[in-house]
């Protein structure tokens, strides 16, 4: 018995791995995977293909049909005169069989009797009869046909009875013109269903293009909604099928505009409501802070924090008006030229560290940006902010041209000698309220969490970059880029146009 | 004799704080919560600098500045709330001499109050009389002439003009005019400059749209023509 397993077993295990495959391959198959536009092409492709078929096999079985029943009848009528002129010529001389058979013309012809066989020539002889036939006609003396093989081709085969002289009379007419008539139907046939195959994919082409192009128009739609083009609306359509698709889109899109909307409102105001208590506490401070001598030590030290907290609470404030105005599209950049190093010298001096060295390399001596002097100087204030609160407290500031000849964008570069980046905080860092690295890394000592967000924001108002990473000189800290483009030379300045 | 501030501010915490700090600068300062008042008060007793909140009840700010350079050339602050929408040029052409924008530091506007106060006594460069064709200008008395008719400018647009008038056909670009006009440093607001040039040339060119005097060079800055 045991001898007989691995007989067994083997077919089984191919059995498994042809099933694995055959999953394997479907799996690769997976119809939702080609996609609508191509499903709807082989979909009408295989019809009107399947179709033409179809209708081409009914067209050739039918006409064969037809063309064979003609040619039979035409056979059976030419040989029962035959064999009634070759039955009268054999009554008059019995013994001239084979004369008589020479004599009738048309096609190959037989006689058999029982005492001999005669043929129009040698061409044809008693085993060309098929068995059944000949058992109907000599044996049975019933009239009869059939088609068979004859020579290359076929032929129709009518056998009748002579009784007479108790012979038979066999007659073979071939179908070699239905073959030629349905060969050439055949190419006919198949041309047409080429053609018909291939209108079935012009037209599936055209179809699928229609059918799919809604959907690539919401998809378009959706992408600009994803891009913060949150009006986007899909045009109305008065297709029964797609106006489904369509009112449920924009009701999708509206609701989302409206409640963007109303958090950007909510954020706004409750900036703008933030303000008048913080302009009366701003005041209040600075006259208790004129009074600071007066005050005994420990009220000293809480009118400190208050005054430290109060002017965060401000810049935070500002910060968050700011952003808002970001969120809702209004804001509008003051832009007007500025040379590129003095513009950075000064921002550096009007931030929180204003002794950071800028150095200028690489001939960005002439370089002249358009932008917004104010929010630019924001942007170069909050990364020396951020390196002073996160990275060292040591910052230096580079200007260089970007890569590319000539120099199509101008780089700030900001370095600090702090801890550096850990992986994947180079983007985080830019997010709103992102707290600069894993707690207890860096403190958070006034950073209002707004800086990087704002920064990012301004410099993509200005069609530039920004972008953090590790320094890469081997010294460790962090390297912060501000890409700007920079104004091509001799464009027109309007000193007025504002 | 004691430089008096008005305060024109709905928000009666803001106006009670704004004048503590105030206060401590050694200023007198005068409060009115709306327009109509405000017009009242300085009527009663001319101050000499105003501060104007836009966002106002009844009378706007803008038209609280509108109606005070009708007769005065008092030097005026509003306060706004964004720094990029319109707000600001449209307080700068009713007549406003500076800008903040809320929520300010105390110590912002003392400072900008101050320069303000420095810009209503021009200096006198030295100058007795420039002469600018039908321009004339008199720097110690500070009085302007135009064709020989004498023309109001406010302090702010005087000091301007004298400034432009120190180097005649000489270029000032905007940071040079904002440092010297206004106090500020490199991170001032053109827009200051460019609306009181326009304002300037309203009341000192024939044909404003046309300047002859204070011609704009461009992408460097303004310029009075000799």
């Amino acid at each position: 018995m045991t001898s007989l397993e691995p007989v067994r077993s083997a077919p089984r295990h191919r059995l498994g791995a042809l099933r694995r495959a055959a999953l394997r391959a479907s799996a690769r198959f997976d119809p939702r995977r080609v996609g609508v536009r191509n499903r709807i092409l082989a979909t009408f492709l295989g019809g009107s293909f399947v179709l033409g078929l179809v209708a081409t096999l009914t067209t050739y079985g039918v006409t064969r049909t037809r063309l064979v029943e003609q040619q039979e009848q035409i056979a059976v009528e030419r040989a029962l005169l035959a064999a009634r002129r070759v039955g009268s010529d054999v009554a008059d001389s019995p013994s001239d069989l084979v004369g008589a058979v020479a004599r009738a013309g048309g096609p190959p012809r037989l006689l058999v009797a029982p005492w001999t066989t005669a043929s129009s020539g040698a061409i044809v002889g008693a085993d060309d009869v098929p068995a059944p036939l000949m058992e109907r006609v000599h044996v049975g003396r019933v009239a009869a046909h059939m088609v068979a093989p004859f020579e290359d081709g076929q032929a129709v085969i009518v056998g009748v009875p002579l009784p007479a002289a108790g012979a038979s009379y066999f007659e073979f007419s071939s179908l070699d013109g239905v073959d030629a008539s349905l060969d050439s139907l055949r190419t006919s046939l198949l041309f047409s269903l080429a053609i018909t195959t291939a209108v079935g994919a012009i037209l599936a082409m055209s179809a699928s293009r229609g059918a799919v192009r809604p959907l690539s128009n919401a998809a378009q739609a959706a992408r600009a909604i994803a891009d913060g083009r949150l009006d986007t609306r899909l045009e109305a359509t008065d297709d029964p099928d797609l106006r489904a698709l369509t009112s449920a889109f924009n009701d999708m899109a509206r609701s989302l505009q409206e409640r963007v909307d109303r958090d950007v409102r909510f954020a706004s105001n409750v900036s703008h409501e933030l303000r008048s208590p913080l302009m009366t506490l701003a005041a209040s401070v600075e006259v208790m802070q004129s009074r600071r001598h007066e005050l005994p030590e420990r009220s000293r030290a809480a009118l400190d924090l208050l005054a430290g907290d109060v002017d965060r609470f401000r810049r935070l404030v500002e910060d968050l008006l700011e952003i808002s105005r970001y969120d809702a599209g209004a804001v509008r950049l003051l832009r007007e030229p500025l040379a590129l190093t003095e513009f950075v010298r000064q921002a550096v001096a009007a931030s929180s560290l204003p002794a950071t060295p800028v150095v200028e390399s690489g001939g960005v001596a002439s370089m002249v940006i358009h932008g917004d002097r104010r929010r630019l100087a924001r942007v170069v204030a909050n990364l020396v902010d951020n390196a002073r609160v996160h990275g060292g407290g040591r910052p230096s500031v580079t200007v260089q041209p970007a890569d590319g000849e000539p120099p199509t964008h101008a780089q700030i570069v900001v370095t600090d000698e702090g801890d550096g980046l850990i992986d994947g905080e180079a983007e985080a860092i830019f997010e709103r309220f992102s707290r600069g690295g894993t707690a207890g890394r860096r403190a958070n000592q006034d950073g209002a969490g707004l800086g990087l967000a704002l920064a990012l924001e301004h410099v993509a108002l200005h069609g530039g970059r920004i972008w953090a990473s590790n320094r890469r000189d081997g010294v460790r800290g962090a390297r912060f880029v501000v890409e700007l483009p920079i104004e091509v030379r001799d464009a027109a300045y309007h000193g007025d146009d504002r | 004799m004691a430089v008096r501030i008005l305060t024109v501010e709905d928000d009666e915490r803001i106006r009670a704080a704004v004048r503590l700090a105030l206060e401590d600068e050694g200023w007198e300062v005068d409060e009115s919560p709306n327009g109509e008042e405000a017009l009242a008060a300085f009527r009663r007793a001319p101050a000499d600098v105003v501060l104007v909140d836009i966002m106002l009840p009844g009378m706007s700010g803008f038209d609280l500045c509108r109606n005070l350079r009708r007769f005065s050339d008092v030097p005026i602050v509003v306060v706004t709330a964004r720094s990029d929408t319109h707000d600001v040029v449209a307080g700068l052409e009713a007549g406003a001499d500076d800008y903040l924008t809320k929520p300010f530091a105390p110590k912002e506007l003392s400072a900008r109050i101050r320069a303000l106060l420095r810009r209503a006594r021009p200096s006198a460069g030295g100058h007795a009389l420039l002469v600018f064709g039908d321009l004339e200008i008199v720097p110690d008395e500070g009085r302007v002439t135009l064709a020989g008719r004498e023309i109001s400018l406010t302090k702010t647009e005087f000091r301007l003009l004298c400034e432009l008038a120190q180097d005649p056909g000489g270029v000032f670009s905007r940071e040079v005019l904002l440092d010297r006009v206004w106090g500020y440093g490199y991170f001032g607001d053109g827009r200051l400059v460019d609306v009181h040039v326009r304002r300037l040339r309203t009341k000192v060119e024939a044909d404003p749209a046309h300047p002859r005097h204070i011609v704009t060079v461009r992408g460097l800055g303004y310029r009075l023509q000799p």
